[in-house]
């Protein structure tokens, strides 16, 4: 079989946005919303799920918070720990040890993470504070582009990143997340997004340009079915089921003067800024523009300019 | 090394020099040539008595030698230390780039093919033609993936003719398939430098104010045949504002060094294949722009994508003929409702130029270029401060092994080289400033 020394490598990126999570919550409607830990644990199962596909199946899981994004599993530095100490303790339920490892390293990784974060988040308003996906995108793919250079020769490698988003999009990120997806559509790994509140444009974007699924969770309660029969399978897998049809995908540009989605605009050809309509100087790169050449007779265009300034 | 052992025949033939009845080495038919192979296999062993002269300690300067010694890795291989070569390279030519630079982001580029008798050489395996088209083909998908609202024609040059193969055009796949079917043809006569330019003029100057103008020869010949004055064409060129770069195959050409010197291009002659490629690579970033271009700004339409409607042909299709082109979803024109299949186009109806948002935000990164990061050793910083330093990369998680890391100027996280370079090859935006929550890489 071909396929027999392909490896798939997983990254999870979850989205740990402390405010939004604790704003679900204090909502109070437990019965359709999903809450961290309910989410936490069916991220566990599927992780478990992944690596128990295949023997050579990896994972890696990653943390975005709102003031850093950290590497959860594998850890290299509790990994030289636990060779000093000599011995591991055991799952005391005899559960697979590579189940526990990475269920463990979550759990406590996330538990230090979120703790470590009460004090700061008291100062913030009542706005919920961006999750820094961008960063989270980026250690992904340095991280999946190390492991495709560590691969033995003769094995494949094939990555991909599933982002599981809560919060909602801020456009600052809108040029790291761009750079992300096209590295990422450079270096063949799917970006999966799985969007548990509101639409978000830049994932829908990542999944469309790489080829991925796209999903926003109906019922985020049933979070883990989702998971487990939408994201699971890989992408040549995918092709065989029937899975929710990507929808209609906005690649419209908003113009820099008004944040207006355009049909048509104009565009400068030093800075590639978009406007809705025509402007003498450029607000991005302060150029200034050549009028727009006016079909007229020679004398007649001498009259025109003599007017355009006192427009 | 095995000993050398002639070929033999079993038979030993009687010659006349040698009286009959003794044995001789004469006897041996092509006595003469087996005499002389095996003196030079007898000499070449001695070579390697020199390893039993133990000359080695007695060296004056041995630590200078030592440093400039090429080493094999764990694997005998040396290509660990020729890909840390290139990516030194790489990485000082990345450092000559910064920001605030104005470039000539909408490029018209003609490349011009040379297909003389010249391009059959085979020092480039398995002939120059052969390689070049091969490097031609990554050269127009890159280039349109970094430029992607710049245009390229191809122009071949050969039997003292130039021929336009396309015109200026934003569809990758027709210039590539134009090419290989043009390189299949024979290489013939020889090229002409001044018609290929005239050629390329007399597209470029009905381009735009706004717009780069470009012209990239890659020249195997090391002669050319025109019709008239080069020096004339030069000066059209300069007049035209194109931009002339020459990447030769064979030797230094003292009329192509001029020609790309008057017309603030490039001239590079290339050493060998690796070389032959970074060459060619260097033109996919946009370059500086001239002092005179003109800006302006430039109506464009951003189609939206409708994936269910009536079928209906598209217009990208229509010439191909069949029905390859009938489907349900398209980007729709939003002057003239015609639909396309793939973006970037120009509207064949209206001419409006058709873009996504996305292709504008892959010009972004040579507008808005990453800082290099700078070369830190890690010792000094461990003398430095109390604190232990991180000891793996921030981005990848890797276990700095070797002594030196790079550190991005702005938010101080550390880095391995291998990150460094992808960093800032492809990935162009730091994680460590995007860590940050005003951080916008």
């Amino acid at each position: 079989m071909a396929d027999e020394n392909i490896s798939n490598l997983l990254v999870v990126i979850l989205d740990a946005n402390p405010v939004w999570w604790g704003r679900i919550v204090s909502e109070g409607n437990q019965q359709q919303q999903i809450s961290l830990t309910h989410c936490v644990d069916s991220l566990m199962v599927f992780c478990n799920a992944h690596l128990m596909m295949k023997h050579d199946n990896c994972l890696s899981f990653i943390v975005s918070h709102t003031s850093t994004s950290k590497f959860v599993f594998p850890q290299e530095d509790s990994a030289s720990g636990v060779g000093e100490n000599g011995q591991k303790d055991l799952p005391s339920d005899g559960k697979y040890e590579g189940f526990a490892d990475v269920n463990d390293a979550i759990i406590t990784e996330l538990k230090n993470l979120l703790s470590a974060e009460d004090s700061k988040a008291d100062d913030h308003s009542s706005e919920v504070p961006p999750t820094l996906l961008a960063s989270a995108l980026t250690m992904a793919l340095c991280y999946i582009h190390r492991a495709e250079r560590e691969c033995p020769v003769g094995q494949k490698l094939k990555s991909r990143i599933l982002v599981l988003k809560a919060a909602p999009d801020v456009s600052t990120q809108y040029m790291p997340i761009m750079n992300c997806i096209f590295a990422a559509q450079k270096s063949n790994t799917v970006i999966d997004a799985c969007v548990l509140d509101e639409h978000s444009g830049f994932l829908q974007q990542a999944a469309d340009i790489t080829g991925g699924m796209y999903l926003k969770v109906p019922q985020t309660l049933a979070l883990l079915q989702y998971l487990l029969w939408v994201f699971l399978p890989e992408p040549p897998v995918r092709e065989q089921l029937i899975l929710p049809s990507s929808m209609h995908i906005d690649y419209r540009a908003a113009c820099f003067c008004h944040r207006r989605l355009v049909d048509i605009g104009f565009v400068c050809s030093v800075c590639l800024s978009i406007y809705c309509q025509f402007l003498p100087l450029c607000l991005t790169c302060q150029t200034r523009f050549k009028l727009p050449a006016l079909p007229l007779a020679r004398p007649k265009k001498k009259k025109k300019e003599n007017t355009a300034p006192g427009k | 090394m095995e000993p050398f052992t002639p070929v033999l025949p079993t038979k030993i033939y009687n010659d006349s020099n040698v009286p009959p009845g003794t044995f001789s080495v004469l006897n041996l038919p092509n006595a003469n040539i087996s005499l002389a192979q095996i003196e030079v296999a007898m000499m070449l062993e001695t070579y390697h008595y020199d390893t039993l002269f133990d000359y080695h300690g007695k060296l004056s300067n041995l630590q200078h030698l030592k440093q400039e010694v090429i080493q094999e890795d764990a694997e005998g291989s040396l290509q660990t230390v020729v890909d840390e070569f290139s990516h030194r390279t790489k990485r000082r030519r990345l450092m000559g780039r910064s920001g605030n630079i104005r470039l000539g982001m909408m490029r018209h580029l003609f490349v011009v093919v040379d297909m003389s008798r010249a391009m059959e050489e085979a020092d480039l395996k398995p002939s120059r033609l052969a390689c070049s088209v091969k490097l031609l083909e990554n050269f127009i998908t890159e280039y349109f993936d970094q430029n992607p609202i710049s245009q390229i024609g191809l122009i071949v040059t050969k039997n003292k003719r130039a021929e336009k193969l396309t015109e200026l055009s934003g569809n990758p796949q027709l210039h590539i398939s134009t090419l290989q079917k043009a390189a299949s043809k024979q290489c013939q006569g020889e090229p002409s430098l001044q018609n290929a330019m005239d050629t390329a003029v007399q597209s470029l100057r009905h381009m735009p104010g706004h717009a780069s103008r470009e012209i990239l020869i890659l020249f195997g010949s090391l002669t050319s045949c025109d019709p008239g004055d080069i020096l004339e064409t030069v000066q059209t060129l300069q007049q035209q504002n194109i931009r002339c770069s020459i990447i030769g195959l064979a030797a230094e050409v003292r009329i192509c060094k001029t020609l790309c010197s008057e017309t603030q291009g490039s001239y590079g002659v290339i050493l060998d294949e690796r070389h032959y490629r970074e060459l060619l690579m260097q033109h996919v970033t946009p370059p500086v722009a001239k002092a005179d271009t003109e800006a302006a700004l430039i109506r464009m339409g951003f189609p939206q994508h409708l994936s269910s409607g009536p079928p209906s042909l598209c217009m990208c299709h229509l010439d191909s003929g069949g029905v390859k082109g009938l489907s349900t979803s398209g980007y729709f024109c939003p002057q003239c409702k015609s639909k396309y299949c793939d973006l970037p186009v120009e509207c064949k109806v209206c001419g409006l130029t058709l873009v996504s948002a996305p292709h504008l935000a892959r010009s972004y990164q040579h507008l808005f270029p990453l800082t290099q990061f700078t070369e830190t050793d890690l010792s000094t910083i461990e003398d430095g401060h109390s604190i232990r330093p991180q000891n793996h990369c921030f981005a990848c998680q890797v276990v700095f092994t070797e002594q030196m890391a790079y550190s991005c100027s702005q938010c101080g996280q550390l880095f391995c080289m291998d990150c460094d370079i992808f960093i800032h090859d492809s990935l162009h935006s730091c994680p460590g400033c995007t860590a940050s929550p005003q951080g916008e890489g």
